[in-house]
This record gives C-alpha cells, structure tokens and sequence, in this order.
C-alpha cells in the first residue's frame, strides 16, 4: 500500500502545486515564463504517475453489480468511488466504497459525533476517480502549449500573467478533484477570479474591460443560483440518521435511498412522495442548471463568451475553451444527473436538450457568419458543447462515456486551434480572414498543423473527436428517453456535425487556399518566419495526442467504465421512476473482457515518438499491466 | 433588599463589567490629561494599553450566572462573551486605523470618544435590562456624535454629523416608545422577566400591544442596523464623516443593533419557544420582509453610485439585509420539525464578524490611499492603485471579493451559513410557507447584482492607468490594519472553523422544541 500513500500525496500535490507556482512565479519577473514552464512540466510529470498508476489500479477494482430486483439496501452501491483520497484515516480496507477523509473545513455539527462517523462537515475531500483522471490530465497538459503560445506575446508583468494562469488551473483541477460539494463549488468560483484579470489587464482590444467583468458578472450571477441549488441538494437529502453531510458519494447514496423509498410506496399506489420529490428535484434541477448553463455555455446563456474570447490574449482563450467550459459540462456530470437524476431525464433532454439543440445549429450559423477566425472557433466550440451536453442528459452507457471523451477530445482540438491563432497574432496581430489568403504556401508547416487540428475538429475517422461524437450519437439514439418520441436530437447533432464540417472548410478555403493575401506584418521590414521550433513543440504536441486518442480511445474509455455504469444504472432507475414501472437491473456487462483490440508494437511506437509528450508515455505505463493480463 | 441571593447578583454586576469599567476609565484619563498634552503617539499608546488591560480583565475574571437574572442588569451567557471579544479587538483594530486622522488637536478626544463607544458595545451585548440597554446604546451613540463632528471642516462633514445626531436621537425615542409599551405590559424593566412574562401570555391568547412594542423596537434597532427604510442618513454620513469614524459606525452599530434584537426578541436563549413573541404572528414575515427590501434597495442604489464611499454605504445597508436573513431564520425556529442545523444567529454572528473584517478594511485603505490635498472620493480616484500602490490594492481586492461573497473570503462563509439556514428553516407554516427558501434566492441574485458594482472597483483599481501620483502617506498602522485584515478576511475565508466554532459555542442552536419531537414520536 505504499504506492497508493505515496499517490495520495501527489493527488494533494495536483492542486497544490499550481497554488504554490501562482505565489512563486510572480516573484521571478523576466524569468518567470521559464520556471513557469518548468513548475508546469513537473506539474505533468506528476499527473502522469498519477494517471498511470490510478489507471492501473481501476483496473483492479471490482465493477458493482446489483441483483436484478434491488432493495432499498443495494442502492448504496450506485456511488462514486474516489480512490487515493488524502486525508484519510488508516489504510484503506475495501475498495467498494472509495476513500474519505478526515480533513474538515468546517463543521455543522451540534453535538460531538462518535469518532468514525462523518459529521455534517464540509471537508477537503478530494480524489480520483474513473471520471475526472483524464480531465486532470487534460488541464496538466494543456497549460504547456498556454506558455508556450503566450511566450513571446505576453510583454507586460509577465510574471504576474503566469501566476494567474497556475491559480486558474488549480481551479479547474480543483473543481475535477473535488468530492464535496461545497469544495467543488468553492474551485468553481475560484477560476473566476484569475479568468476576470487575464482578460482584463492581458486582454487584446479595447473592450477587454467589459469583457472581462462581463464574463464574471454572468458566469457569478449563474453560480450563485448553483450554489443555492447545492445546499437545496444537501438539506433534502440527509443521512438515514438526520444529520446532512456535504459528500458528493455519500449524497448519491442518500438520493438513491429516498426516491426507491418514495418509488415503492408509488407502486403500491401512494404517489404523493414520489411526486413531491419530483417537484423538489425540479426547482433544484433548474437552480443547478443555472450556474452550469452560463459556464457551459448552452444557447441562450452563452452571449458571455464571443466578447470574453475575442478579447482575451490568446493563450487564456485556450484555456478558457479547452479548461473552464468543461467546468458546466463536468459539473452536470458530477452533480446534476446524480444528485437530481429524475428531473435531469425528465426535464434534461425535452429543455435542456432543446437549447442545447437550437444552440447546435444556432451556433454554426454564427461560425459560418464570423468574419473572424477567434469567432469561428469560439461558435464552433459553443456547437460542439451543445451536442456534448445533449449527449450527456441522453443519460445512457453510451452518451455519458462518449461526453466524458469528449470533454477531453474537445479541450484538446480546440485548445489547439486556439494555440494555433497565436501563430498569426504573434505575427500579424489579427485573426481577420479576409486579411489573409494564400497561407499553405506561405507557412506550409503551419498549414498541415492547422488541417489536422480542423480535422480533428470536424470528426474525420482516425483523429479523437470522431470516436467520442460517434458515441455520443450512439446515446442519443436511446428511444427509452422521456419526452423523446422522435431522434430529433441525433439527428440535430448530426446536422451539427455537418455544419461544423462546412465552416471549418469554409475558413481553411479563405484562409490557406485563394491567392496569397497577408497583412501587414507586426514588425515591418522583418521577413516573416515560419513555424518556430516553440511552436511546433506546442502544437505538434496536440496533433499527435489528437492523433493516438482517436487510434487508441478505449483506455480512456475502459477507465471510466465502471463508474458511467454507475450512473447509467442511476439514469436506468431514474427513467423507471418516471415511468411508473418497477425497476430491474439487467447486467448488459460481457463477462469475459474483450482483449485490447490494438496489437502491443503499435503503442511502443507510440511511446518512441512522443518523447517529451507525455500523454503518449501514459499510455505505455497504461498498456503494460494489459499485457501481463 | 434582605434576600442574600439579590444582593449576591447586585454586587456582582461590577464584576460582570470590569473591562467595560476599565475601557472607559482609560478613556476618562485620556479625556482629563488630554487637555494638558495632547499627543498622538502617547494616547494612541495609553488607549491600546487600556484595550490590552480591558483583554486581559475579560480573560482573567471569573465570572458566573448571576443567581438572580430576573433581577441582573448584566448577563454574561455566551454571546455577550462573544460581542465583548468582538469588540474589543476592533476597537484596537480601529485604533489603529485611525491614525491616518487623528492629529494632535484631537488625538485625545478621538481616542477616548473610541474606547467609549466600545465599551458601549460589548455592554449591549450584555445588557439584561431596557434601561442598560437603552443606556449601553446611548453610549454607543454620543461618543459618535462627538467623533463624527470633531474634524467637522467643511460644510458636507458638518452635515454628516447634524444628519447623524438628529435621526439618532429621534430612534432613540422611538425605542423608549417601545420600551414603555413593554414595561406596561408587565411592569418590569429586566428583560429576563419580559420574555417570561410574554412568553407565558401569547401561548394564552394574542397580545397585539406586545407586538406594537415589538414593532416600535425593530424600527429603532432598524436605524442602527441600516434596515430599509431607516437607512436615508447612510450614504451622506458615510459621505461626509471622516473614514475612520465612518469605518467604525459601519460596524459598531450593526453589531450592538443585531445582538440587541435578538436578545429583545429572546432568540438568544437555549428553548426556541421561549420567545416573548408568537411566530406564528406575523413577526418573522415583517423581518422576512425588511430583509428582503433591505438587500434589494442597497444593492439597487448601490449601482447607481459613483462615490466610493456612498457606494460602500448603500454596500453596507444591503449587507444588513443578509444579516437580518439571520434573525428570520431564528425567529422561524419555534416550528421547526427537528433538531435545527444552524441556529439563524450563529450564522449572523460569523457574517458580522466577517463583515467588520471586510467594512472596516476598505475603509482603512480608503482612509490610507487619502490625503487631506487628494481625498479618494470617487472611484475614478481609485484608478491605477494597482500600479501605483500594489499592496493597498491587493488588500482592497480582497476585502471587496469577499463583499461579492466568493469563495476563500471570509464573506463567503457567512453567506454560505446563512444560505442554509435559510433552506434547513420549516416550510409548513401557513403564514411562511417556502418563503425562506425565496429569501435565500433573492440573497443569491442580490449577491450577484453586488458582484457588479464591487468589481467596478476592482476593474478600476487594475485595468486603468493611474490618474494621479502615488500618495506618500505615512500613516503605517492603519496600512498595518489593512493589511492584517485582509490576511484575516483570507484565513477565515480559507479556514472558517475557528470562527463558526466559536459563534456556534456563544450561541449554541437551540434544542428541538418539545412539542415537535413529541409529535414526531
């Protein structure tokens, strides 16, 4: 059990060290972008053990099952199981369950609880699971190409510019990590914070200040209503013996419990608890949904985001799209469908689902329309967030694994093509498309990076996000849906899909093909340069994970099995209940597992080429306890 | 005069305000000595060392219940610990803070007038009788008068202090108003025999002269508490006053109006029906909606301003709505169905004291970032400080985050114990119903309206260029205090324990009521 002590503390180390680096870092002035890249490249050295060794263990895990008619009792599976929790007391003795901890922020409680058991307690309650390990390696990764990107163009206080952006990534990965409510929330609001002064004092036009306390005020107006839709969640849900307590695992376990309570009561005829509860869950639902709509964001809450990302400096526009918008997907993830799961399949996909949709299309139309690259990119993000949130209220195996792959899949396109902007701003300092013309010949280097970045976008066979949309397609196609008599959300996010394809042409047709057409250069007389070896680390870097995650998806999607079952068995009940019939488990489990399907060499392959990336070094450490199975 | 138990408790009331005594002896010797040599330095020193005796009485005494409260002027139960504690350490916060102002032709009197009015505060907090009571208030108050027209120089400080006196002394009618209709009613000044009294008279029928009583006395308390609608004179006194001054009365009146509330509404005993009011009246629905009405129209008006320290006013009127959010959810708890989470004044008590962390810091940056030719009067004179005085700015930034309430600030905390006890209160009663879970919503949105003009601030302070030099001001204490508030508006932000821990031990949530656990047995 050393190894899992010694990951606990590095799991604590996640979240800390880049607290630690927005304190230092300032500190160094000139020198800060360097020991920023350095503290961010120890930072994913980190998450890189973390990942290897948390996926190896997950491997190990026992899956939960349920008998085929469960009892009040068998619900208490239907949890997250965060493992290498620090904090917690003694080793730990049965994997069923996942950790605790004993780190209390502040306590609610009246009287003294007997030791071991948890009190009303908001706690430091961190963890790893299925769900939020590649997220975390995600916001590792992604903060290198940020400083690679920002490193020429960041002039003023650039040791002030680095410091925030380490505190905005503690946020994000706080907020992936956290399992107490009240935690997430506080890791929530805490992004906002470094996000207000990077766009306001880094920002790039003149409207940066309004941008900047827009995006705030907007994204803390819905976040307000979260947060008092969180405590809506814990007071109505309280442990079996009254007290409250504020752990997301422990909450599930609770919610479970009280609706098979009400749906048995409802069978035998008395209906009025059930439906009570419903009508809880839907005000909690919509206070819920308020703070992680803006974030997402989903239409008609997004008019934050084209100012907040046109103006930021390119390198927070990264982070913002690839980072900060899988904060309100996450945060339906982990929240919404556990905690409110009758409201999320009888209110998700009819209301929710129906923004989500009309922003699908909505939001390509705006793509088409951008005259700006930024802006195309920003839409196409709003879009392809729309088919994620969609997928994720389909509350199915198939659309929960494919949203939780796309979150990743989609911070790492388009991050990357934000990165990729930096290219011409750096140069030009316009992303203007009719300004440009021509590029492929120009900057042939940068054009294929920018093709496979586009493609990868798109969803061309082959690159990540095409296994994850083909996923999340598959979960929309579930008839079993409330409210759904049609597939009008697959077929609306198909329509999406070809959408996307359209604008992304469109751009790289104005842009690399047409006769060569530049602007003029940022420093004049100067030839201008081609791809630098920076910036070819940088995105080069990203294709290439782009490239092993849509050949090598199912490690992402193996870890995160066990517990997308877990709520999908929660969406299963949940329909049950909202359907009026009993509920019964069916184990669609395959017994025998399917071996990897990928062939050994092909990932040492893998592993030779991304020497300094690291993602491909995870997959090798990941593969090789396959094997000895 | 012949029971020993009587004269037991008259003697030992002396014991029971020791510090208090000890606070305004100080202040009596810097009063008669000032005269002869008046010094800043040397009073500034005589006062913290009489603050520093009062801590140390307040520690060492030992005092316990006296044996008759029906006849105590004074009860030292928990939150009158609290309150004294409390106020004692702002009171030397504050001495330090006001360093920047005071000089040598009022260093005596600005210090004294100081310690008074502290030690007016923590006697309310202790205060067992209408006639203490209306007293410890009345202590509160004149030092205040006198502080507010001290520096009077111009013709806006001298209306600050008229407006202040005026409307004062009028609430202080009002409440003797309402004091004498509790005493007809049951010909006792102490307000343990008060609560029994009425107490025992509206579980027999209602009382409504009890509820004029009641009426009259929230009206008053609202003056000091900036309740809307008796919170007009906020903004010209915050205005007009001298910051440090300013920084006190944002502070020291709230914390005695909202312990004096509770303890005339009897919120603050250990049996939730032994209030003197019946809440099924239509008591907590008038304070649901002085809160309601009192966050909203602060924050609305606080949009409108461009004057930081008229926005801080209205800043501060809308923070007095959340606290009262506390006194409704007290008040709700004589029909609670279970053992209650947070008492509603537990709740207030910690988003006071994070409230006077983050008030009275701002204010201290406003008063150091001020100099008599450059006073930072509107927020444009803010522009650039990030530059141009970081430290400052930081501290600023800090304390104006935790007035938006987010997380890691001590006002965080306070909102979030408010918030759910905002949502633990019942929702069977017929005349409430669900409306605490409304009021909850309305302190979200509002909060949210508030993060607008409190980050105009902060975008200011940051996003712009200076407009004029830094200030060279010398006045390190209150520096010094800006920045031990801000670490402390953190710390508690960060780790908010010690002090839920210790509201909640002043005023422990009171026990289920009998009623309701018989009925769900």
């Amino acid at each position: 059990m050393t190894t899992y002590a010694v990951i606990r503390v590095l799991v604590l180390l996640l979240v800390l060290l880049p607290l630690l680096s927005a304190v230092v870092v300032p500190v160094f002035g000139r020198a800060a972008r360097r020991v920023s890249l350095l503290l961010a490249l120890v930072h994913l050295g980190l998450t890189a053990a973390v990942v290897v060794i948390a996926v190896a263990w997950f491997d190990t895990r026992t899956p939960i099952s349920l008998p085929s008619v469960p009892t009040h009792d068998d619900f208490k599976v239907l949890r997250f199981r965060p493992e290498f929790v620090p904090g917690e007391a003694g080793p730990r003795v049965s994997s069923d369950v996942g950790g605790h901890t004993s780190w209390t922020l502040f306590s609610l409680q009246n009287k003294q609880t007997p030791p071991g058991k948890s009190g009303p307690n908001v706690q430091f309650y961190i963890g790893v699971d299925g769900l939020n390990v590649w997220l975390v390696a995600l916001a590792s990764l992604m903060l290198i190409p940020v400083i690679l990107v920002s490193w020429e163009s960041v002039k003023e206080k650039p040791g002030a510019f680095f410091g925030w952006l380490f505190l905005l990534q503690a946020g994000v990965i706080g907020a992936f990590l956290s399992f107490d409510v009240i935690l997430f929330y506080i890791f929530f609001e805490l992004t906002l914070i470094p996000a207000f002064f990077l766009i306001g004092k880094w920002g790039m036009g003149s409207g940066r200040r309004d941008a900047a306390r827009k995006f705030f005020l907007y994204t803390l107006a819905g976040s307000l209503l979260t947060l008092v839709g969180v405590i809506g969640v814990v007071l109505t849900n309280p442990n079996p013996d009254g007290t409250i307590t504020f752990s997301i695992p422990q909450l599930m376990v609770n919610v479970q419990q009280g609706l098979q309570t009400a749906h048995q009561k409802a069978l035998a005829g008395d209906g009025t608890e059930l439906a009570a509860k419903h009508a809880t869950q839907f005000w909690l639902f919509l206070a819920l949904m308020a703070g992680f709509m803006v974030k997402v964001p989903v239409w008609p809450f997004h008019t934050w985001l084209p100012s907040a990302y046109g103006e930021a400096p390119t390198g927070v526009t990264v982070m913002l799209s690839a980072l900060m918008a899988k904060l309100g997907a996450f945060g339906i993830l982990r929240l919404v469908l556990p905690l409110v799961p009758d409201a999320a399949i009888l209110y998700g996909l009819p209301v929710i689902g129906g923004f989500a949709a009309f922003g699908i299309i909505y939001a390509a139309l705006c793509a088409y329309a951008s005259k700006d690259m930024k802006m195309v990119i920003a839409y196409s993000s709003v879009s392809h967030l729309g088919f994620l949130v969609l997928a994720l209220f389909a509350f199915n195996k198939e659309g929960l694994s494919g949203a939780v792959l796309h979150m990743v899949n989609h911070g790492l396109s388009t991050g990357a093509l934000f990165a990729a902007l930096a290219f011409l701003v750096d140069r030009y300092n316009t992303t203007e498309m009719s300004k440009f013309g021509g590029l492929m010949g120009r900057f042939p280097g940068f054009a294929l990076l920018f093709f496979v970045l586009c493609l990868a976008s798109v969803g061309l066979p082959g690159l990540n996000n095409f296994v994850s949309e083909m996923l999340m397609m598959a979960g929309l196609f579930d008839a079993r849906n409330a409210g759904v008599s049609r597939m009008w959300p697959a077929v609306i996010a198909a329509i999406g899909i070809f959408l996307s394809a359209w604008y992304t042409f469109t751009m790289l047709q104005r842009v690399f093909f047409n006769p060569l057409k530049e602007p003029e250069p940022v420093v004049p007389d100067v030839p201008v340069a081609g791809v630098s070896r920076r910036e070819f680390v940088a995105l080069g870097s990203l294709a290439t994970v782009c490239l092993l995650l849509g050949l090598f998806p199912h490690v992402l999607l193996d870890t995160m099995k066990p517990d997308v079952r877990v709520l999908s068995i929660i969406g299963d009940s949940a329909r049950a209940r909202v359907g009026g019939v009993p509920y019964v488990y069916v184990d669609d489990e395959p017994k025998p597992k399917p071996l990897p399907a990928p062939p050994a060499p092909i990932i040492k392959g893998g592993d030779d080429k991304g020497g300094k990336d690291k993602k491909g070094g995870k997959k090798g450490g990941k593969k090789d306890p396959k094997a000895e199975e | 005069m012949t029971d020993p138990l009587l004269q037991q408790t008259l003697k030992g009331v002396f014991r029971l305000a020791a510090p208090e005594t000890t606070l305004i002896a100080t202040a009596c010797v810097v009063f008669l000595f000032g005269c002869l040599h008046n010094r800043r330095w040397l009073w500034f020193v005589v006062s913290l060392l009489g603050v520093g005796l009062a801590a140390v009485l307040a520690g060492t005494v030992k005092t316990q219940m006296p044996p008759l409260l029906t006849a105590s002027a004074l009860i030292p139960d928990g939150a009158a610990e609290f309150v004294r504690w409390v106020s004692l350490i702002t009171a030397a916060v504050l001495l330090f803070v006001s360093w920047a102002e005071v000089d040598r032709s009022n260093a005596s009197e600005y210090y004294g007038c100081l310690l008074i009015a502290a030690a007016g505060v923590s006697l309310v907090g202790r205060a067992n009788d209408l006639i203490t009571l209306f007293l410890a208030l009345e202590l509160l108050s004149i030092p205040t008068y006198v502080l507010l027209y001290l520096p009077a120089k111009n013709k806006l400080n001298q209306e600050a202090a008229a407006k202040y006196f005026l409307l004062s002394v009028m609430s202080s009618a009002v409440m003797l108003f309402g004091f004498s209709y509790l005493y007809g009613l049951t010909g006792s000044t102490n307000l343990t025999v008060i609560t029994d009294a009425l107490t025992k008279a509206h579980t027999e029928s209602l009382n409504p002269m009890a509820l004029v009583g009641a009426v009259l006395v929230i009206a008053a308390i609202g003056f000091r508490i900036t309740a809307v609608p008796f919170h007009f004179y906020a903004p010209d006194v915050y205005e007009g006053g001298p910051a440090g001054v300013v920084a006190q009365l944002a502070f020291f009146p709230k914390l005695a109006g909202f312990v004096a509330l509770a303890r005339l509404l009897g919120l603050l005993g250990a049996d939730v029906r032994h209030i003197p009011f019946d809440a099924n009246t239509q008591l907590p629905l008038l304070i649901w909606i002085l809160a309601a009405l009192t966050m909203c129209i602060g924050n609305v008006l606080a949009l409108l301003q461009d004057n930081v320290r008229r926005m801080l006013a209205y800043s501060s009127v809308a923070h007095g709505g959340y606290m009262l959010m506390g006194i409704v959810i007290a008040s709700s708890l004589p029909d609670a169905t279970g053992q209650p989470g947070i008492g509603g004044v537990d709740a207030l008590l910690v988003y006071l004291v994070a409230y006077g962390m983050m008030t009275i810091g701002a204010f201290a940056v406003i008063l150091f970032l001020s100099t008599p030719e450059r006073p930072v009067d509107s927020i444009d004179d803010l522009a650039g400080v990030g530059k141009s005085n970081p430290i400052c700015a930081v501290a600023m930034t800090i304390f104006l985050f935790s007035l938006i309430g987010l997380p890691l600030t001590a006002g965080f905390a306070g909102k979030l114990l408010l918030f759910v006890g905002a949502f633990s209160a019942p929702t069977h009663t017929p005349a409430m119903r669900n409306l605490y879970q409304v009021m909850a919503v309305i302190a979200a949105v509002n909060a949210a309206v508030g993060a607008y003009y409190y980050l105009r601030v902060v975008g200011v302070m940051y996003f712009r260029t200076p407009l004029r030099p830094a200030t060279r001001s010398r006045a390190v204490p209150t520096f010094l205090a800006a920045v031990a508030l801000a670490g402390a508006t953190l710390f508690f932000g960060i780790y908010p324990e010690p002090i839920v821990k210790a509201a909640r031990k002043a005023v422990p949530v009171p026990a289920a009521p009998q009623k309701a656990v018989a009925e769900t047995r």
